[in-house]
C-alpha cells in the first residue's frame, strides 16, 4: 500500500499537468528577469541561458532544499518508529518517501550544474527541534513534530516560489514548479493532522467525568 | 552560523538557541528586490531579442483561455460614446464540458479532475519574473505625442486584445458639476493640457492636486538607474498614466503586498469614479483613506512593497497634510457616469427599463445573491474585502506562465456603478467579459442560474 501512495504521489504533477498540456509552452520554465543572469552567462538565445549554470538564487535554493530535504527525510523516519498515532506514523513514512525522492533528483540536478553540495548534517535550527523530539513521546511528540512540519513546509512553499521566479538554470526551476503541488498537499496534511492532535490533547488532558 | 556552545548553562543556552540565533531564514531576494547582476545594456539586448517570444507565450495562453474574437453588444456603447462593449462567455470550456454540467459538479470533483476552466484561474503578468506596469498603446502613443514622454518597454508590451480594455480617453464627469456631463472634451488630461482644460471649473486645491497627479515620478521600471525596462533614463511615470481621465485604460501591473516574486498576482488597474463613497482602498490592504493611499503608493516606487528599492531610484514623498489632500480632493470629485434608468437609491426605474433589465435585477438581488456584496444603495460596494475561496476548484501550486496559482485571499469588494466602461474584471483582469463574470460567479456561489437568468442578469449590469 505505501509502493502505491509513493507512485500515486510521484505522479500527483503528472496528473495536475495533464490537465493543462494543451499549451505547449507550460512544459518549459516561463523567461527570467535578464537582470537576474550574471555577465558571463552562456546562452542559447538572446536572453536564454545554457543549461547548466546556477545564479546566486539557483545555489541558494540548492543549499536550502537540500538541508531541508535531508531533515524531512529523518524526521519522517523518526516519526515512522517513535510516533504513537498511526496517522502521523503514515505522515513520517511519505515524508520520508516523498522527500527522498524529491532530494535525490535534486541532487542530481546540482551535480549537473556543478554546485556543491552542504555537508551532510542538520542545520542548527534542525539539530534543537531533534533534541527535543527525541526528549518527548506519545501525543507531545505527535504534536511538535506536526507542528514543527507545518513550518517546515511553509518554508519549503515559499523558497520553491522563489526559485520559480529568481532562479536561471531551466530544469531546476522545472523541479520546483513541479514539485510545489506536492509541498502543498503536505502542508494541507500537517494542518489538518495539527488540528486534530490539538483535540487529542485537549482531551487527554481534561480529567475524566466521574 | 555560530553553534549553540555546549559550555553554557542548559537554560541559558536554551534561550539563546531558540531565539533567533539558530533560525535558517529563507534568501532575502525572496523579499527585497536585488540589484541587477548584469550591466545595463546587456539586459536591455537580451530583453528586447526575447521580446517576441514572451509576447507570443502570453498569447498562447490567452488563446488556450479565451475565446478573443471581437463581438459587440449591439447598440450599446461605453459611457463616452466611443466604444463597444464585448459580450458572450470568452472563457473556454474543457473538452465535453458545459457550463451546466459544471454546475452540476462539486467544488472537489470539479479540482480531482483538474477541469476548472483555466480562464477562471489566476491570470498571469505577460512577464511574470520581471513584472511591472505595462501600459496600452493607446496611452503610450498619446503621452508620446502629447509630452514626448516614452511608457514602452524593452521587454513586453500590452497583452490584451484593444476589444477588451476601456475607451479611449474616457470620458470624466466630476461630482461638484453634475450639469457639464463629460468635461473631457475628448481628450487625454496630461501636464500639457490640464489647466487649460480644467481653469475655471476646478478649484485651486484640485487644480494642485490634478497636477501632482499627472507629474511623472521615478517608479521601478521607469527611472533612471540601470535597473530599469525603459530605453532612455526615464522621468518615471504618473499616477493618472494607469488611472487615465481618472479612469482606467487597462494598464496592470502586480499586487505590492506578496513575495516571492512567482506569487504575485496580476492586478488590473482600478476606477477612480466613486472613490468619495469608497472606505478601503487597494485589493487587499484596505487602506481606509485615499489620502492614505495616494501617500503610500508614491513610497513604494509604485506598488512594489519596496521602500528600499523606491529610495534607491529616487522616492517621491509628497507631504502628507498638504500635498496629498489636495491629490485625493481632486480625486474624490470624480462621478460615476449618468445611469439614467436608476432611481437615486441604485435600483432600476420600472418606467425606464426592460422587462429582461427588470428580470436582471430580480436575479440580482435575490438568487444570485449579488447584492449580498454589491448593495445597491451603497454604489453597489459594502466596504469590505471578501474571500471567493476560488481554490476549492483548482489544486494550489501550479505553476502557469510563471505564475504560482495560488489562493486569492480576500479582496475589496469593486463597484459595479459604471461597470461596462471598465473591462476586463476581477482584480487580475482574468474575466474579459461581463458574461465571464456572471459564469464565475454562478460557479464560485453554486447558484445554478439558468440562462435566461444569466442573461436577464447581464443586461441589468449594462444598465448600472
Amino acid at each position: 500500500m505505501t509502493r502505491s501512495i509513493w507512485i500515486w504521489l510521484g505522479a500527483l504533477p503528472a496528473f495536475a499537468c495533464a490537465s493543462l498540456a494543451q499549451n505547449a509552452d507550460q512544459g518549459k520554465p516561463a523567461p527570467g528577469n535578464p537582470a537576474g543572469s550574471p555577465a558571463d552567462t552562456r546562452e542559447v538565445a538572446p536572453g536564454v541561458p545554457a543549461l547548466g549554470q546556477a545564479n546566486v538564487a539557483d545555489r541558494a535554493f540548492i543549499r536550502a532544499a537540500t538541508l531541508g530535504g535531508r531533515a524531512e527525510v529523518q524526521f519522517g523516519k523518526l516519526a515512522e518508529t517513535k510516533a504513537s498515532s498511526e496517522a502521523v506514523k503514515n505522515f513520517g513514512r511519505q515524508m520520508a518517501r516523498d522527500h527522498g525522492a524529491a532530494t535525490d533528483r535534486l541532487f542530481s540536478l546540482a551535480g549537473r550544474l556543478s554546485v556543491a553540495l552542504p555537508p551532510d548534517q542538520l542545520d542548527p535550527e534542525h539539530k534543537i527541534l531533534r533534541s527535543r523530539l527525541d526528549a518527548e513521546d506519545g501525543i507531545k511528540f505527535n504534536k511538535d513534530y506536526i507542528d514543527a512540519q507545518i513550518g517546515d513546509h511553509q518554508k519549503t512553499a515559499q523558497l520553491f516560489e522563489y526559485e520559480i521566479g529568481s532562479g536561471q538554470d531551466a530544469q531546476l526551476k522545472a523541479f520546483a514548479s513541479d514539485q510545489l503541488p506536492v509541498i502543498f498537499e503536505h502542508l494541507r496534511m500537517a494542518r489538518v493532522l495539527s488540528d486534530a492532535l490539538a483535540i487529542q490533547m485537549m482531551a487527554a488532558a481534561s480529567p475524566p467525568q466521574k | 552560523m555560530r553553534s549553540c556552545s555546549p559550555t553554557l548553562s542548559p537554560l541559558l543556552g536554551a534561550l539563546l538557541c531558540a531565539v533567533g540565533a539558530s533560525a535558517a531564514p529563507l534568501p532575502p531576494d525572496a523579499s527585497y528586490r536585488p540589484l541587477p547582476a548584469a550591466p545595463f545594456d546587456q539586459v536591455k539586448a537580451d530583453d528586447e531579442a526575447q521580446k517576441t517570444e514572451v509576447m507570443q507565450r502570453q498569447r498562447n495562453l490567452l488563446e488556450e483561455r479565451f475565446d478573443l474574437s471581437d463581438q459587440p453588444i449591439p447598440n450599446i456603447l461605453m459611457s463616452g460614446g466611443r466604444k463597444p462593449v464585448q459580450g458572450g462567455v470568452r472563457v473556454k470550456l474543457p473538452t465535453g464540458l458545459s457550463w451546466d454540467s459544471l454546475a452540476n459538479m462539486s467544488p472537489d470533483e470539479i479540482r480531482e479532475r483538474g477541469v476548472l476552466p483555466k480562464g477562471l484561474m489566476p491570470l498571469p503578468h505577460v512577464k511574470q519574473a520581471t513584472g511591472g506596469q505595462v501600459f496600452p498603446d493607446e496611452e503610450i502613443d498619446e503621452i508620446a505625442r502629447q509630452e514626448q514622454r516614452n511608457l514602452r518597454r524593452f521587454d513586453v508590451d500590452f497583452d490584451l486584445p484593444d476589444q477588451f480594455t476601456p475607451e479611449f480617453p474616457a470620458p470624466i464627469f466630476l461630482t461638484t458639476h453634475p450639469e457639464l456631463g463629460d468635461v473631457s472634451r475628448g481628450q487625454l488630461v496630461t501636464i500639457k493640457n490640464y489647466y487649460e482644460l480644467f481653469v475655471g471649473i476646478l478649484t485651486p486645491v484640485q487644480l494642485e492636486g490634478m497636477r501632482l497627479l499627472l507629474t511623472p515620478f521615478p517608479q521601478e521600471e521607469f527611472n533612471q538607474t540601470e535597473d530599469r525596462k525603459s530605453a532612455d533614463q526615464s522621468l518615471g511615470v504618473a499616477c493618472l498614466d494607469c488611472h487615465a481621465n481618472f479612469h482606467t485604460n487597462g494598464a496592470f501591473h502586480q499586487t505590492p503586498d506578496v513575495r516571492p516574486q512567482a506569487a504575485r498576482f496580476r492586478l488590473d488597474t482600478v476606477s477612480l469614479r466613486g472613490l468619495f463613497n469608497q472606505q478601503i482602498h487597494g485589493s487587499k490592504r484596505s487602506l481606509r483613506s485615499v489620502e492614505d493611499f495616494t501617500q503610500f503608493e508614491q513610497r513604494t516606487a509604485y506598488f512594489n512593497g519596496d521602500q528600499v528599492s523606491a529610495q534607491r531610484k529616487g522616492v517621491n514623498l509628497p507631504n502628507r497634510f498638504d500635498q496629498v489632500p489636495m491629490m485625493a480632493q481632486m480625486q474624490n470629485i470624480i462621478d460615476f457616469p449618468p445611469a439614467p434608468k436608476l432611481d437615486p437609491t441604485g435600483h432600476l426605474n420600472p418606467a425606464k427599463a426592460t422587462p429582461e433589465e427588470l428580470a436582471g435585477e430580480q436575479v440580482f438581488m435575490g438568487k444570485g445573491r449579488c447584492s449580498s456584496c454589491h448593495i445597491p444603495e451603497t454604489a453597489f460596494m459594502d466596504n469590505n474585502m471578501h474571500d471567493l475561496q476560488l481554490e476549492r476548484f483548482y489544486k494550489v501550486g501550479q505553476t502557469q506562465n510563471g505564475l504560482v496559482m495560488l489562493p486569492d485571499g480576500p479582496i475589496k469588494t469593486l463597484t459595479l456603478r459604471g461597470i461596462k466602461d471598465s473591462p476586463p474584471y476581477l482584480h487580475d483582469g482574468r474575466l474579459l467579459t461581463l458574461a465571464d463574470t456572471v459564469e464565475y460567479f454562478n460557479l464560485v456561489l453554486g447558484l445554478k442560474l439558468s440562462q435566461p437568468e444569466k442573461d436577464n442578469l447581464v443586461a441589468y449590469l449594462l444598465t448600472l
